[in-house]
């Protein structure tokens, strides 16, 4: 009796250390998501397929040029930010007095774009980024956790804390968030907008970079592994309440909780729809999301 | 005068060009409906809905188990499974149309990606990756004097097929120029000053956005006729979106439009005989130089001529 209870604890254990590296990677790309959408009013769709690519290109940095995790990981982060400026540059940048709707659809074709670039260049069978050390195991507690896992956490802690302290401490920061709460406001006290908007597109690439690095080695790689994480990631934004970088990181971390637990009592299969269900849920009570300061209206 | 050429090149070319070509012709003519379908909701009523794969997996799926499973007869089951494609897209549209920009996008994305994992997923229903086998073809047509209309052969199917979207497109043609029609317009130009006139606009949207959901019924219900054979690929999100990229091609919010765009973007990759790999890059690429430099479309394009010509600064409609 008592070691089948023990046996439930544990697994309920496993099933929440496994929820929040999850969730942490929904932090990620949630808060990349917010950010875009909050300055540039585009809802990046592609931002699943950015991770996607940048799991990749650690994928082949490590396992082809040998190169050290680490420096994949800011080699890859840095290289989304290049990718980033310049996706901005070429499509958002000429975009920017373009009607809402097209900039949904370039978002759309964007993330169409990157998965053929995918499919073409790294093909579309599953691909297995192993590196020794994060496949290591840790027991404590009664918990068997994987290495990787910890990074995913440790990873987000620290990028989240850098996040904040840019936005809330430093001058450009004080511009993004001025951007976000009153484009022309920010335009009369002589901010670049569209520099700024540059900015936010970066960051959020960057964050998806970092987002794809942190996970591939503890998932297989396949050039749709974005549009699940992308799903649940804007669903967190939904959850949280728009506009605001707390609400969608507490909206992630729910969610992935949600998806975790889902797939570990229920069916692996069918975790998405819990995840959806909440998220309609909240829609039709609660629309404005849990921390929202108002419904988005056009 | 062009729409009787349009008509006459699509009857008389079939016979002409072979089966390969006319099996093809049979998917871009399966693909215009489900333009037309996306064409009311996006292009006249803009609201942009990623989740029409699903409409077309519902009505397919739906006809495949009427028939396959309860060995009901072709036409009953054509009409149960669109008008349970209706009920489910109104059912959806319920609460999905009370949300509006990026957040009714995000629950009609979610939406076709949750009936992709049940499609997969509950395969003694849906025969998960495998599919389901031996959907009938329509049954034949009696005529006068003994004579039978057969639909076993390809071009015969074709034909089958075509009636659909010749009706199909004059029910549009109708459709966008009675009342209800310039009600949906209205919305897409600007929903708060519609409702402002009085208009509900929720029961407006989720008119138009049901009479969607069952034409893209009816292209699965044709679809799975035609391939006797249906998978989940057909239901995958993806071709959703590809809708949205022939229907921008096109030219969102006009007459000819979708089939104009779904010719297009169905032909290139034929003609440049890509890998089916390149495909999706190819149409993302394609849409992405559209929705920049040209985002009225082909149609929408065309339709300005005159009025540069006149040097007028009139501009086409639609919202895209």
């Amino acid at each position: 009796m008592e070691e089948s209870e023990g046996i439930a604890t544990t697994e309920l254990g496993q099933y929440l250390l496994n929820g929040i590296s999850q969730g942490c990677v929904y932090i990620l790309l949630a808060s990349g998501l917010t950010l875009v959408l909050g300055i540039l009013n585009v809802p990046n769709f592609a931002q699943g397929h950015l991770y996607m690519i940048a799991a990749y290109l650690g994928f082949y940095m490590v396992m082809s040029y040998g190169m050290s995790y680490w420096l994949a990981l800011v080699l890859a982060t840095f290289a989304m930010g290049v990718f980033g400026q310049i996706i901005y540059g070429l499509v958002f940048y000429r975009m920017r007095s373009a009607p809402e709707v097209n900039l949904f659809v370039a978002a759309m074709a964007l993330l169409m774009v990157l998965e053929g670039i995918a499919l073409y260049f790294f093909g579309a069978s599953t691909k297995w980024f192993l590196i020794p050390f994060s496949r290591r195991v840790i027991t404590f507690a009664g918990l068997a956790i994987p290495l990787q896992r910890l990074i995913i956490i440790v990873g987000t802690l620290v990028v989240m804390v850098l996040l904040e302290l840019f936005i809330k401490r430093t001058a450009i920061g004080a511009a993004l968030e001025a951007t976000a709460q009153h484009r022309e406001g920010a335009m009369l006290c002589g901010i670049k907008v569209t520099r700024i908007s540059a900015m936010a597109f970066i960051i959020g690439t960057g964050l998806a970079g970092i987002a794809g690095m942190l996970i591939g080695p503890a998932v297989l790689l396949e050039p749709t592994m974005g549009m699940g994480p992308l799903l649940v990631a804007f669903s967190a934004i939904v959850f949280g309440g728009l506009g605001s970088i707390g609400g969608s990181v507490l909206g992630a971390f729910i969610l992935g909780l949600v998806e975790s637990l889902a797939s570990g009592y229920v069916s692996a299969k069918y975790s998405l729809t819990f995840v959806f269900g909440i998220m309609i849920l909240m829609l039709l009570f609660r629309p404005k999301g849990l921390f929202g300061r108002e419904v988005w209206r056009p | 005068m062009a729409w009787a050429l349009v008509l006459i090149a699509a009857i008389v070319v079939p016979p002409l060009v072979g089966g390969y070509l006319t099996s093809m012709l049979i998917l871009i003519a399966v693909w215009t409906i489900m333009c037309f379908s996306m064409n009311l909701i996006f292009g006249y009523t803009g609201q942009l809905s990623l989740g029409h794969a699903a409409f077309l997996g519902i009505g397919a799926y739906a006809f495949s188990l009427i028939t396959v499973k309860l060995h009901i007869g072709f036409w009953p089951a054509f009409f149960s499974a669109i008008a349970f494609t209706g009920l489910v897209g109104f059912l959806v549209g319920i609460p999905a149309l009370k949300l509006r920009g990026p957040y009714f996008i995000l629950v009609t994305l979610g939406f076709a990606v949750i009936v992709g994992v049940i499609v997969l997923g509950w395969i003694d229903l849906t025969g998960g990756a495998n599919g389901l086998y031996g959907v009938p073809r329509p049954p034949p047509i009696p005529l006068p004097r003994g004579a039978k209309l057969r639909f076993d052969s390809l071009l015969s199917m074709y034909y089958f097929i075509l009636f659909f979207v010749v009706l199909i497109g004059l029910f549009c043609h109708r459709l966008v120029h009675s009342l209800v029609g310039r009600r949906f317009i209205a919305i897409s130009y600007n929903e708060n000053l519609t409702e402002s006139l009085g208009i509900n606009t929720l029961s407006q949207k989720l008119l138009s956005f049901t009479l969607s959901a069952i034409l893209a019924g009816i292209a699965g219900v044709l679809y799975a006729s035609y391939n006797v054979v249906i998978s989940p690929e057909v239901t995958h999100f993806a071709r959703g979106m590809d809708v949205v990229a022939y229907l921008i091609v096109g030219g969102a919010g006009t007459m000819a439009g979708p089939i104009v765009g779904t010719l297009v973007l169905m032909t290139v990759p034929e003609v440049l005989q890509v890998v089916p790999y390149v495909k999706t890059l190819l149409n993302g690429v394609i849409l992405m130089l559209f929705i920049l430099f040209l985002p009225n479309g082909i149609i929408g394009w065309f339709n300005t001529i005159p009025a540069r010509l006149l040097k007028s600064r009139e501009v086409t409609h639609g919202p895209a």
